[in-house]
């Protein structure tokens, strides 16, 4: 009973929750239309989504804030790939929320001549560009990981055979070996592409909080691009991408050592 | 900004704002009620305020858990009058949270077949006995604080020097009276906290009050009411030396 009390007394891990509800609904009733329920039950949850929708929207009215101040923040990283992609998609996320409130106004009534399209239109966009942000900041990470990992694994194999001077393909991972042909022949190719599929799993395994990062990026993804109509997929699709980057984000408030930082 | 941002990440301040928001809705909507210039503001103060409040029967829906946690800690507090008095407004809160959160469902299209104006009636039965409960926890703090205070020689001679410099004043108002209020202020000017509470739970007893039928007054009351209890809500929040302990 502490964790819950301790857990929703943040308000941001009651929204997770919420939205997790939210977007089981989304799949719920799209499982449920699919298998020929009643209409009465399919009303049902869908006013219970719709309620779940503005009352999010409620909750977020004083997110946009918290992400200039977390814009602020990112501006004194050090690294400089990380600085831009995190203050910029922290940036879009405010944008994001701004558009949300205004949504919220028109939704309750006290904007009354909006045109809630053309703003629900805005915020996905504004959150796609966040979430292709936060994708190219998990690429870059990865990518360092994976240049750290194969020299890690150059360094041991060259101290386990010091007899190996020319570089072979081991070493030349991201660097084009000067003895390689300019075509490899298929053979090396799969090889290579295996070494870095390896390289990969390897550091995704080893670093649960970018893997976490990752897979919740990705399925937010789907969220903005069915709903922009650029890849349109189906509802139930979208409730089941909601749901797992919903608990996700809930377990990196459970355990705090799974956050991705910064 | 940041203290704005650490106040509303607490659950308990983002809920306090849109209480503050719902009552001054109430109080604004019964201000205008005889304008018939102002039909449209009126309207949107109403969906406002329904909005807010069905956003925040939502954001209740876990506490229960919470009171009665808190049920379980003074169950083991030295004093037993704080111990009967907050264990019990804490059982009693829990039990509000239940009815609140049947309604909530209820009016969503679930559990259709529960009778709305008894769990309504219950909800703030409970809500209203918690209040009271509260209330005697106050007036009981409130009596240990004079009693110490009197028996402080400084306030003694304080006392005394009130009654003598005014000696007209103390004629006419009843000096017993008047000893009792000087011994009120000065007793709570030390402890802000005790008096905030007080104020709080005062105001906040007319909610159930009128919608009980006990003591009827009307919305604007209602929405006064509410919305200074919320402001000391905020206050106790933002200032943690403002807040009641335990």
């Amino acid at each position: 009973m502490e964790s819950w009390v301790r857990f929703s007394a943040q308000s941001q891990a009651k929204e997770r929750v919420f939205r997790a509800a939210q977007y089981a609904c989304t799949l719920l009733g799209y499982t449920l239309q699919k298998g020929g329920a009643a209409a009465e039950l399919l009303k049902t949850i869908k006013q219970l989504e719709a309620h779940l929708s503005l009352s999010r929207k409620l909750l977020r009215l004083g997110n946009s804030a918290e992400a200039l101040e977390a814009a602020k923040r990112a501006v004194h990283l050090s690294d400089c790939v990380l600085r831009l992609c995190i203050t910029v998609a922290h940036l879009n996320k405010a944008m994001y929320f701004a558009c949300d409130n205004v949504l919220w106004a028109g939704k309750t009534g006290l904007l009354p001549q909006l045109d809630q399209n053309k703003w629900s239109q805005r915020s996905f966009r504004y959150y796609l560009f966040a979430l292709i942000l936060n994708l190219t900041r998990d690429a870059y990470e990865i990518r360092l990981l994976m240049e750290r990992e194969s020299r890690s694994i150059s360094a041991k194999s060259s101290l386990a055979s010091p007899s190996v001077l020319s570089p072979g393909p081991e070493n030349g991972e991201f660097s084009p070996g000067f003895s390689a042909p300019p075509f490899p022949a298929l053979p090396v190719l799969t090889a290579r592409l295996q070494r870095q599929l390896h390289l990969l799993i390897s550091v995704l395994r080893n670093n649960p909080p970018l893997l976490l990062d990752l897979l919740k990026n990705l399925c937010d993804l789907f969220i903005p691009l069915d709903k922009l109509d650029m890849y349109p997929t189906s509802p139930g699709f979208v409730g089941a991408c909601g749901l797992t980057s919903s608990i996700l984000s809930i377990l990196t408030i459970l355990y705090p050592w799974l956050k991705l930082k910064p | 900004m940041e203290s704005f941002i650490t106040f509303t990440n607490q659950s308990q301040g983002r809920d306090r704002i849109f209480r503050a928001t719902q009552y001054a809705c109430a109080l604004v909507k019964y201000l205008l009620r005889k304008d018939s210039t102002r039909k449209e503001l009126l309207q949107k103060l109403r969906s406002l305020e329904s909005n807010m409040s069905s956003g925040r029967k939502l954001f209740r829906l876990g506490n229960t858990v919470n009171s009665i946690d808190a049920a379980k800690k003074t169950l083991y507090l030295s004093d037993p009058v704080l111990r009967l008095c907050l264990t019990v407004a804490n059982i009693n809160r829990a039990l509000y949270f239940i009815c609140d959160n049947v309604l909530w469902a209820r009016s969503l299209g679930f559990l259709k077949g529960i009778d709305k104006e008894r769990w309504n009636l219950n909800a703030n039965r409970y809500y209203f006995f918690s209040l009271v409960m509260n209330l005697t926890r106050d007036v009981y703090v409130i009596a240990q604080l004079m009693v110490q205070r009197s028996r402080e020689r400084q306030f003694q001679q304080k006392v005394n020097q009130h009654l003598n410099e005014s000696p007209d004043v103390a004629c006419v108002i009843i000096p017993q009276l008047d000893a009792f209020l000087f011994l009120l202020i000065e007793s709570l000017k030390n402890h802000p906290a005790v008096a905030l509470d007080t104020i709080k739970n005062a105001c906040d007893l007319f909610i159930p009050l009128d919608k009980l039928g006990i003591y009827q007054t009307n919305a604007g009351v209602v929405g006064m009411c509410g919305l200074v209890s919320s402001l000391i809500g905020i206050l106790s929040v933002l200032k943690t030396s403002l807040k009641m302990k335990p």
